[in-house]
């Protein structure tokens, strides 16, 4: 007991700190809060709010409907108007997968609030959880139309065309999120991965560019490191490719295959394997293979 | 601890500061009554000056706290794609979590895992 009276604090500043990161861990926070906070609950203060949100958001991950009942009773109790509890009700709906129940509240919130963002996002993910990808691509541009700048809509819009194998239109919402953060290795990453999947040598040269950027920013990347080697290996064996590009691919993939093999030995991780490293030099796509 | 010595050694400075800003005016007013003609301020009035400001900001940055870094790279590499992957306002939750839900409740004691591995 005294051990649980000691811990709620570094409970609390653990849910704060993943609240900020975006950190999906529902289990533990499911965990967390009914050892822990449930009992302080009252010594939490505004901050309690935002957390019974967050643990009714955890719950309903997890499938425990006394939780998130509870939570949203409670939220009710102290906000009985609000917009952004009806919100959670619809979510709860989801959760249930009473579709239209949810639709119909987020119709309302949305009529009586034309600016409400994240009760149009709610629509979004109601159409995606359904299956019907192709209504939630034509809803989320609208929603873009009017909320430009709303960088998780944007990803989550990329992510809706890679599943519908539209790369070039994964590769524009991308964009969008490269122009709001050029310094952020993981936005271009993930641009030179949609060009690498495209294919075709101007692609290649596109991504090779790329996976280069997010290495300098961030060397100890090893995804961008990979893809940087695999593309100047792809390119170096293509047959457009200028004798100048490819002693440059060449030097590259070596480039990149030290850098691989030092963060191998640094880390001294088992999963790594020089043979591994080796291997992808090797790695040919079946037409050029001329060996 | 720290953080009471540099608040005080910004509030000495602030004091130091007005007083030599007093001490300026008295003698202005001075040289008025002897009429005497003002070409500048006498040197330990301007040291004083110098000193108290250097202290004051001194204490203001003690307080303040860490510098962020100035590489904004550096901050980010930090990230990872699995949080920054994560959209809140799109969470899903037709997956497969609720055939665990049984599995869950007869669990025991894990949460703490996680706090301590914080």
């Amino acid at each position: 007991m005294e051990k649980q009276s000691k811990h709620w604090e570094d409970v609390r500043d653990l849910f704060r700190n993943w609240r900020e990161e975006n950190c999906r861990q529902s289990e533990d926070v499911v965990d967390l809060w009914k050892e822990v906070l449930a009992n302080h609950f009252g010594k939490l203060g505004d901050e309690g709010w935002l957390v019974l949100e967050q643990v009714f958001i955890a719950a309903l991950d997890c499938h425990s409907m006394e939780i998130a009942n509870f939570c949203l009773s409670k939220l009710n109790q102290e906000f009985p108007d609000s917009m952004r509890v009806k919100r959670l009700k619809a979510m709860k709906y989801e959760a249930l997968e009473r579709y239209e129940d949810a639709l119909d509240i987020l119709d309302l919130i949305i009529k009586k609030d034309e600016t409400n963002a994240a009760s149009r996002k709610r629509k979004v993910t109601i159409y995606k959880s359904q299956g019907m990808i192709i209504e939630a691509i034509k809803e989320l541009t609208d929603y873009l139309r009017i909320f430009m700048a709303d960088q998780e809509a944007w990803m989550e819009l990329s992510d809706l065309y890679i599943s519908q194998q539209e790369w070039n239109k994964a590769a524009f919402c991308v964009e969008e999120l490269m122009l709001h953060s050029p310094f952020n290795h993981l936005y271009l990453q993930r641009y030179a991965e949609i060009k690498y999947t495209q294919g075709g040598y101007e692609n290649l040269e596109i991504a090779r560019s790329y996976y280069a950027q997010a290495a300098k920013l961030n060397p100890n990347n090893v995804r961008a490191l990979y893809g940087l080697l695999l593309t100047s290996v792809h390119m170096a064996s293509n047959s457009k490719c200028p004798s100048q590009k490819k002693k440059e691919s060449i030097k590259l993939s070596e480039w990149a295959t030290n850098q691989l093999s030092q963060l191998q030995s640094s880390n001294d991780s088992k999963l790594f394997s020089s043979q591994i490293l080796e291997g992808m030099g090797n790695l040919q796509i079946g037409n050029d293979s001329k060996n | 601890m720290s953080n009471s010595v540099a608040k005080y050694t910004f509030l000495l400075g602030i004091l130091l500061l007005l007083h030599a800003a007093y001490s300026a005016a008295q003698h202005r007013s001075y040289l008025r009554l002897t009429e005497q003609e003002f070409t500048s301020l006498p040197a330990d009035i301007i040291l004083q000056t110098i000193f108290s400001l250097l202290l004051a900001v001194y204490g203001v940055t003690m307080v303040a706290g860490d510098f962020k870094e100035i590489r904004s790279n550096i901050d980010l590499q930090k990230k990872t794609w699995k949080n920054l992957n994560n959209r809140p306002s799109f969470y899903t939750f037709n997956h497969r979590g609720h055939i665990f839900n049984p599995i869950l409740l007869t669990r025991t004691g894990t949460g703490k895992g996680a706090l301590e591995a914080n």
